[in-house]
């Protein structure tokens, strides 16, 4: 089916099978590889992306249902060729070791600090417990997201709701 | 292969344009590293190469899959050579001779040897190539080379103020006489090692920009999935693809070794042909065993048969009839599956008579033969191209998807990229093997007066030796292969070193006790086993520092006072167990409702005690803090150690409270991560790890983490509910 997406702030059209998982357009239609495949049930996070502004785990999603829909991938995060205060407090803290969940990881903390001013540990923890990290970089995560909380630049009213 | 001192330099036009110095610099003598003392060759082991515009590159011989090697051996090359790690380009080996581990004789990533083998080594070359440089600057000024300094990349003169770059000076460089003894800094002055930095990679895994195996593409791409056997060892007795080849995009279907292949336009189109498709199975020979047969064998075995002593003192036997008290114990742990988060992939193009192929693998030059074996290729045909991996911790020695991307493309002869579902992954790993273990102990008074433990399951080799034995023969013409393989197995000590994949960490035993028997009972109920993040430790630590925590409940002593009381001759365990006592303030009381537990083991020469606090809360067991101490000689990135030991935790925690893969009727019964479950950021304990001070050749880190954290944990539940688990993974209620 014709499929016209919004990726990254580009209009994408494409033609495509419409059950195919908007993970699968992404990478290898888009060629954006930064959003990842782990698990491909909703499991582990490592292919979240934001669409229409909600986190969602794109290897669950069939593009159809994001047919006319804004994503956002990790490579859209950075803006004007700036880190977001997330990724700086990632390169900061050290947080990535393998580093192939930190897409996903990220996508999740943007999400949550776009809405919540002021998360709690807690709530960085509730945010982000669907992402798995096999090589156990969690402490760092929660440690480089309490770090930029209070960071406006970590909530730039961009596109999303 | 020995190599003339010549041979080491050379001047080439680089990929630049530019000149190049590259100094290819070998391994050394009289290192504890495992230099080859039989032919007395210096193994090539890292490539540096500098060209006239200022670049430096570094080749990583060894993989980087998380744990940091990527930023700690550049840190080596930098700290001698004078310029900063981030000025550094690492760039990934190909599978070549020169690019072997020298421990194993095979490029291999594995057994926290990365950093010891490369400490000597790195640090030579980067400091030959310095004193190159400084010595060509004192040629142009015509002074004495002792009077110049490298700073940054630059040959300072004496005058302060003037400085040539390295990149001015690479020709001339490359004409002096390279150092036959080069002076390594001392540590007072380093400026990188041992200081608190960042990782190189963290910005690129920050945003998404590594390349790891499952994102490489190349022009006209097809992919391909396959299916395989739900019972290992099962083989295709016939298959029907009508249904299959009449869905839109697929190119081809056809049976490979391990299975049959599906070949498509796209991924998803890949995997809806192969839901498309029947295949009968012929398991004549297939694995039938269920986990209650893998149990009742290994009990059975070790019935009949006491094992070969691996190591004895005194008289166990004499000891355990003159003791008061004899205590008893088995223990049993299931298989467990590594589950990368990155599963298996590998992409292979076959075009003019060779092979390209990408992959994340720990071992390329065993991907060589890999490829070469379902082919009619020779490994010199085939070309590995390493990438980034997703997580490693042994799963990407075993080639077997680069098998599988290599028939296939062999076949269709299109760039072709092959994808593991985590299904498949977790269903056709090669799995940390399931392990029995019986322990004895003579006890008279408080006094432990012998110890015996039996250790009972396969060995590793037995399973790897197939690939691994024409990997480092590769000479040997193909029909050779599975004779090698054989050799390995039958002639241990000729063509494959002993195995200690069963026994380590046990055979070890540090604890002062006057008789000793350590055996094993080699018993293989067919099951693909392999290393995982720290192999044989991971269960001989669960099983010695359990026992050895009944026992001192046996004595009536203070677990951690027990283990003191036995090992004060031990200084650098005794320095971790003393350390965590205080970290943990392991004499005050623990809070309400939870309990601690405390082990110490080494692994990989690394020395790391740990205190668990834990409770149950709501039916689940719940760990709240880790306390570690860790011993691992001189530190070259105390971040990354710190980051690596509270990794092993997390990995150690996982296998304690949910790692379990199960058979039935020899098929693996977990698939995906609702059942075979990895530890959440919710269920994060906190963790504080405390490193000491050392002057010590620095060893591993990424796998010593993970052993003492089981029994630690395990002990903890104990001394919460006064009852003892035997068996893995830990259960909140027994
Ligand atoms: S790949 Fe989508 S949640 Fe795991
Ligand atoms: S950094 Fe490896 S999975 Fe998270």
């Amino acid at each position: 089916m014709a499929v016209s997406l919004t990726v990254n702030g580009r209009e994408r059209m494409l033609d495509i099978d419409s059950d195919t998982p908007l993970l699968w357009v992404i990478r290898d239609e888009l060629g954006l590889k930064g959003t990842k495949f782990g698990c491909g049930m909703g499991l582990c996070g490592a292919c979240t992306v934001h669409l229409n502004g909600h986190p969602v785990r794109s290897c669950s999603t069939p593009v159809e249902l994001a047919d006319g829909g804004d994503v956002k991938t990790i490579e859209g995060l950075s803006q004007d060729g700036n880190l977001h205060p997330l990724q700086k407090a990632w390169v900061e803290h050290g947080v990535p070791q393998c580093g192939y969940c930190q897409s996903g990881q990220i996508m999740s903390a943007a999400h949550l600090l776009q809405h919540n001013d002021a998360p709690s540990r807690d709530d960085i923890v509730a945010a982000l417990s669907g992402n798995l990290c096999r090589c156990g970089t969690y402490s760092r995560i929660v440690a480089a997201v309490e770090s930029v909380v209070g960071d406006d630049a970590a909530r730039p009213d961009r596109e999303e709701a | 292969m020995s190599m003339n001192r010549r041979d080491f330099l050379k001047v080439t036009a680089g990929s630049s344009g530019g000149l190049v110095l590259s100094l290819s610099l070998p391994g050394c003598a009289g290192i504890q590293t495992g230099y080859d003392e039989l032919d007395g060759s210096w193994t090539p082991d890292a490539w540096l190469e500098l060209t006239t515009d200022d670049q430096v590159y570094f080749t990583l011989a060894r993989v980087e899959m998380g744990q940091g090697t990527y930023t700690g051996l550049t840190t080596l090359i930098a700290e001698e050579l004078g310029v900063t790690p981030a000025s550094i380009k690492p760039r990934f080996a190909p599978a070549a001779p020169k690019y072997r581990n020298p421990l194993y004789n095979l490029q291999l990533t594995g057994g926290s040897t990365s950093l010891a083998t490369s400490w000597q080594p790195l640090r030579v070359a980067g400091a030959s190539a310095r004193m190159m440089l400084i010595a060509a600057a004192a040629s142009v000024w015509e002074i004495s080379p002792t009077e110049c300094r490298a700073v940054e990349g630059r040959v300072v003169h004496p005058n302060g103020r003037d400085n040539l770059a390295y990149g001015r000076l690479v020709e001339l460089a490359a004409k002096q006489p390279v150092p036959k003894a080069p002076s390594l800094k001392p540590r007072e002055e380093w400026k990188y090692i041992g200081k608190e930095r960042g990782r190189l990679d963290a910005e690129a895994k920050s945003t998404g920009a590594p390349v790891y195996g499952i994102d490489v593409e190349l022009d006209g791409m097809v992919y391909a999935v396959v299916s395989r056997p739900a019972r290992y060892g099962a083989r295709v007795k016939s298959y029907d693809d009508t249904a299959a080849r009449q869905l839109p995009g697929v190119l081809d279907v056809f049976e490979i070794d391990r299975g049959v292949a599906v070949v498509a336009d796209k991924y998803w189109r890949a995997r809806k042909a192969q839901d498309a498709l029947t295949i009968e199975w012929d398991n004549d020979g297939a694995l039938d065993a269920s986990s209650d047969q893998v149990f009742s064998s290994y009990h059975k075995a070790a019935d009949e048969d006491p094992g070969e002593s691996e190591r004895s003192e005194g008289d166990f036997d004499d000891a355990q009839q003159g003791a008061e008290r004899v205590l008893e114990a088995s223990y049993e742990q299931p298989y467990l599956a590594h589950a990368t988060l990155e599963p298996m992939n590998a992409t292979a193009w076959y075009r003019d008579g060779a092979i390209d192929v990408w992959a994340p693998t720990q071992a390329p030059d065993l991907g060589r033969i890999a490829a070469a074996r379902v082919t009619d290729l020779s490994p010199d045909e085939v070309t590995i191209h390493t990438t980034f991996l997703g997580g490693g911790f042994g799963r990407r020695l075993t080639n077997d998807y680069i098998e599988e991307a290599a028939s296939v493309a062999y076949r269709i002869r299109k760039p072709v990229k092959l994808i593991w579902s985590r299904e498949e992954d977790t269903r056709h790993d090669v799995y940390r093997p399931a392990m029995l273990h019986r322990m004895r102990a003579s006890v008279s008074g408080d006094r432990l007066t012998g110890w015996h433990h039996q250790i009972v399951g396969p060995q590793i080799l037995d399973w790897y030796v197939r690939n691994a034995a024409p990997a480092q023969y590769p000479w040997a013409p193909k029909f050779l292969y599975g004779t090698l393989g054989r050799v390995g197995l039958m002639a241990e000590g000729i063509a494959t070193p002993k195995d200690h994949s069963a026994i380590e960490g046990a055979i070890e035993y540090p604890y002062r006790v006057p008789n000793l028997d350590i055996r094993h009972t080699h018993t293989d109920p067919g099951v693909p086993v392999s290393w995982w993040r720290s192999v044989g430790f991971s269960h001989n630590g669960f099983a010695v520092e359990t026992f050895m925590d009944e026992l001192a409940h046996e004595v009536d002593q203070d677990p951690y006072r027990f283990r003191r009381s036995l090992i004060d001759h031990e200084p650098r365990h005794l320095g971790v167990l003393d350390r965590v006592a205080q970290l943990a303030q392991w004499d005050s009381a623990a809070l309400e409702g939870r309990a601690r537990g405390v082990a110490l083991f080494r692994s990989f020469g690394t020395y790391v005690a740990q205190v668990v606090e834990a409770s149950v809360e709501f039916g689940e067991i719940r760990v709240h803090r880790v306390f570690c101490a860790v011993d691992c000689g001189q530190v070259v990135n105390p971040d990354i150690v710190r980051d690596q030991i509270e990794g092993g935790i997390i990995f150690g925690l996982t296998a304690a409270l949910y790692g379990n893969i199960t058979l039935e009727d020899g098929q693996v019964q977990q698939s995906n991560f609702h059942d075979y479950s990895l530890m959440r950021h919710d269920q994060r304990p906190e963790v504080v790890v405390d490193i000491i001070d050392s002057n010590e050749s620095p060893t591993g880190v990424g796998e010593p983490g993970v052993p003492p954290v089981i029994p630690a944990l395990g002990n903890a539940l104990f001394a919460l509910t006064g009852k003892r688990q035997r068996s893995l993974p830990l259960k909140a209620t027994v």
